[in-house]
């Protein structure tokens, strides 16, 4: 008994975990050797400035990428290896807010989200009621007939993170979140993202190049640095 | 407040309003002005003014007086007139059915899967757009060769060759489309459904418009297409309108002859202006990887039928006419004959593409950069021109300048510049209107700032930038150009002739070998610079 309890916690510490994953574009190495384990409902930013590989780590995390040399485990199975995306970017139940947020622009706010269900074949008659629900989470009840080009900058960004969630994601991924608003904005929207990572206490992995933003979402800090890890820093000793 | 002060305020008040009136006439006045203005007076001139004198013509009646004899005929919509518009409609419908089914597939060949000799298929697929159609009919009547089978003169025959000309213009839109649809989009989609979904509920929606628009443009082409049908002997309204000025030579019966097709173009050409609003067909290709590209089978598929579009659309038609070109007795004698009507072709292209090239350069400029989000009708303007029929166009050109004091242009070889002008100014315009677009305008506010006027930003800013594009579409041009054939051969003076013209009369009256061996001619002297430009440039390194 004690050994399957001591099995479920190192797989629940172990719930992402990146082992020696490598990176080069045109000869050039953008990632090197990269390892760090992320808890199940933790939240991990990677901190660095721009070119140091943050977002191809998060992509390759996604399976948009796969990696020149090293592994991926998701939830105790392999996701990647070198060269290989073993499995598919769908069939990981990852959801993802891009930088410049990519929601579809031929559909409204509802189709955005519906898209995402239909896609993972929740019958119709309950995608209403999450759509809904979804929506009342990021606080954008009203706009469902809205397409993307008709909201501000602000409830585009609730909308990708709604579009993100409504999967019911295993883990979900932030690339620069709220690099694209101004400060008051950034505030108030990543007030919210915390709000809404605890209540569904869902595990987070967020790229930026602001330490302020970082502090605030971390449970922990990941440094990058030219492609390596610099430094790990735990933010809320409590949570880790 | 002191009076002193308040006065100083009112003085600088005034005196920035009256700079700023004279700043708006001045503008309205400037070299820019003055020149967008020449190079618009030179387009309603060539290319707005035949179309118009054509249209106003057909209500005038053989005396001269303002009748709508021509229409009352035209409105009784007899068989005859009934037969033309179904066979126009089921030309244009047809062909631009067959050529979005052949092309869509191979532009996504093209974007989204990696294969080798990429840039060589590319060039090898284009070649059908640059031979002038009545080439591809001239191959496809010897192809099925003698006697005739029942489909080699028909509007089924005319439709696979339209369709196997025109093809590569939805397989360009759909490459440049499908480049241009954001990445991080599918990537998006890619999280939660598998590629084949992703392919048709995100990436087809966004490339639809674009597909939508080169049919309707496609549409439009072929119903105003006159080499095609005239070589297969399938009556519409191009063919008509030839028939009723060339033989009976009775402009009105051949103007309103015209109008239900050009109705029928100028609301395809509306729609097509509409879907494409501020996109550009002509996307700058991205060395990106495709986040939805295409492997295995399906790729496997593609390519096979990418050979079999190759063999139909490309060989099959070269080889017959080399076959036929093979049993001629004398080559040079054939070349020999035909040189004055060669060197015609190539010094009139390349005068005509030069000038087609400096007014649509302007033309194009200006509608990109226009301030007002009426943008489109100029498009809409630059297409409808575009597909009036060549054969209107020519009749229209000579009822303009058939006149006292223009008779050393009408009677000599420049009146077939002027056709060019007439025809292609609109097509180049709306290249450029493209090409135009993609060039950030903070560059021009940046030259702007640093105190350049706009002369200057024009010539030292905006043309640099769009050198490569000004090669192009006076390539694009100089062939179109080499191969017109309706036009030209109303407007043509006597004893003057170019390649296509001197083609389309030897048809009739010499043996096939040596039309053959004239039309490859052709196609070589289009083909060569055509490689060279697209070949020459050597692709650079993909980068991440």
């Amino acid at each position: 008994m004690a050994k399957t309890e001591e099995k479920d916690r190192v797989k629940r510490a172990n719930y992402l975990s990146l082992a020696g994953v490598s990176k080069s574009f045109g000869g050039r190495a953008i990632l090197k050797e990269i390892s760090f384990q992320v808890a199940m409902g933790e939240s991990v930013v990677l901190l660095g400035p721009s070119g140091c590989g943050k977002t191809t780590l998060l992509r390759m995390i996604a399976g948009l990428e796969t990696p020149d040399a090293g592994e991926i485990h998701l939830d105790g199975e392999c996701v990647a290896a070198p060269g290989a995306n073993l499995v598919a970017p769908h069939r990981r139940q990852i959801g993802f807010v891009f930088q410049d947020l990519a929601l579809w622009a031929h559909f409204t706010v509802e189709g955005n989200l519906q898209f995402v269900l239909s896609s993972q074949k929740v019958p119709r008659s309950e995608q209403t009621g999450s759509i809904v629900e979804m929506l009342d989470l990021v606080r954008m009840q009203g706009f469902a007939k809205n397409y993307p080009a008709e909201l501000s900058g602000g409830e585009q960004q609730r909308v990708a993170l709604a579009r993100a969630l409504i999967g019911g994601p295993r883990l979900l991924l932030l690339d620069e979140p709220f690099s694209s608003l101004d400060a008051n904005l950034r505030g108030e929207l990543r007030d919210e993202l915390i709000a809404i990572q605890k209540r569904l206490g869902i595990t987070t992995v967020s790229v930026t190049h602001d330490e302020e933003e970082a502090e605030v979402l971390a449970d922990r800090i990941v440094k990058l640095r030219e492609g390596a890890i610099e430094s790990v820093t735990v933010v809320k000793p409590d949570k880790v | 407040m002191p009076e002193g002060a308040n006065l100083g305020y009112w003085r600088l008040e005034t005196n920035q309003k009256q700079r700023s009136i004279f700043a708006k006439v001045y503008s309205r006045f400037s070299l820019r002005g003055l020149i967008f203005f020449v190079a618009a007076a030179g387009f309603f001139c060539f290319s707005v003014l035949p179309v118009v004198y054509m249209a106003a013509s057909s209500f005038v009646s053989e005396q001269g007086a303002f009748s709508p004899e021509n229409y009352k005929e035209l409105l009784s919509f007899d068989a005859r007139r009934r037969a033309l518009l179904l066979n126009s409609a089921a030309l244009g419908l047809g062909a631009a059915c067959l050529s979005t089914l052949i092309g869509v597939p191979l532009g996504f060949l093209l974007a989204r899967a990696e294969f080798t000799f990429k840039r060589l298929w590319r060039f090898v697929l284009v070649v059908p757009l640059v031979i002038p159609p009545y080439i591809f009919a001239l191959a496809w009547v010897l192809m099925l060769g003698k006697p005739a089978p029942e489909i080699t003169y028909s509007l089924f025959g005319a439709i696979i060759v339209l369709g196997l000309c025109f093809y590569p213009l939805p397989m360009l839109a759909a490459e440049a489309a499908l480049r241009q649809v954001d990445r991080r989009m599918e990537e998006a989609a890619l999280l939660a459904a598998p590629p084949f979904r992703v392919f048709r509920r995100i990436t087809m929606p966004l490339i639809a418009p674009v597909v939508s628009a080169v049919f309707l443009i496609v549409f439009v082409l072929s119903v105003a297409e006159f080499g095609v049908p005239g070589l297969l002997r399938v009556r519409v309204f191009t063919t008509e309108v030839f028939t009723a000025f060339a033989a009976l030579y009775d402009i009105g019966a051949a103007t309103a002859l015209a109008v239900p097709a050009s109705f029928v173009t100028l609301v395809a050409a509306i729609f097509a202006a509409k879907l494409l609003g501020e996109k550009t067909l002509i996307g700058r290709r991205k060395h990106l990887a495709a986040a939805n590209s295409t492997r295995g089978n399906f790729r496997f598929a593609l390519l096979a039928g990418a050979c079999v579009v190759l063999f139909a659309a490309v060989l099959l038609p070269i080889l017959t006419l080399s076959f036929e070109a093979f049993a001629v007795r004398s080559l040079s004698k054939i070349v020999l004959d035909s040189g004055a009507a060669i060197a015609n072709s190539l010094l009139l292209s390349a005068i005509g593409a030069g000038l087609v090239v400096i007014i649509s350069v302007i033309l194009g400029y200006t509608r990109s950069r226009a301030k007002t989000n009426r943008r489109w009708l100029a498009d809409v303007v630059f297409l409808v021109i575009f597909a009036v029929p060549s054969t209107v166009v020519g009749v229209g050109i000579i009822g303009l300048w058939n006149r006292g004091g223009l008779e050393t242009i009408y009677t000599s070889q420049a009146i077939i510049v002027v056709g060019y002008l007439a025809r292609f100014t609109p097509v180049a315009a709306l290249i450029f209107g493209g090409i135009v677009r993609q060039i950030p305008y903070s560059i021009e506010e940046a030259a702007a700032i640093s105190g350049a006027n706009w002369l200057r930003i024009f010539g030292r800013i905006v043309l640099p930038n769009m050198k490569n594009g000004i090669a192009g579409v006076w390539l694009i041009i100089f062939i179109f150009t080499f191969g017109e054939l309706g036009t030209t051969l109303l407007v043509a003076p006597p004893g003057e002739t170019t390649l296509p013209v001197r083609i389309y009369t030897l048809i009739a009256n010499t043996p096939p070998s040596e039309v053959a061996a004239l039309a490859l001619l052709q196609i070589s002297v289009i083909l060569l610079p055509l490689a060279f430009l697209i070949l020459w440039r050597k692709p650079k390194k993909k980068t991440a």
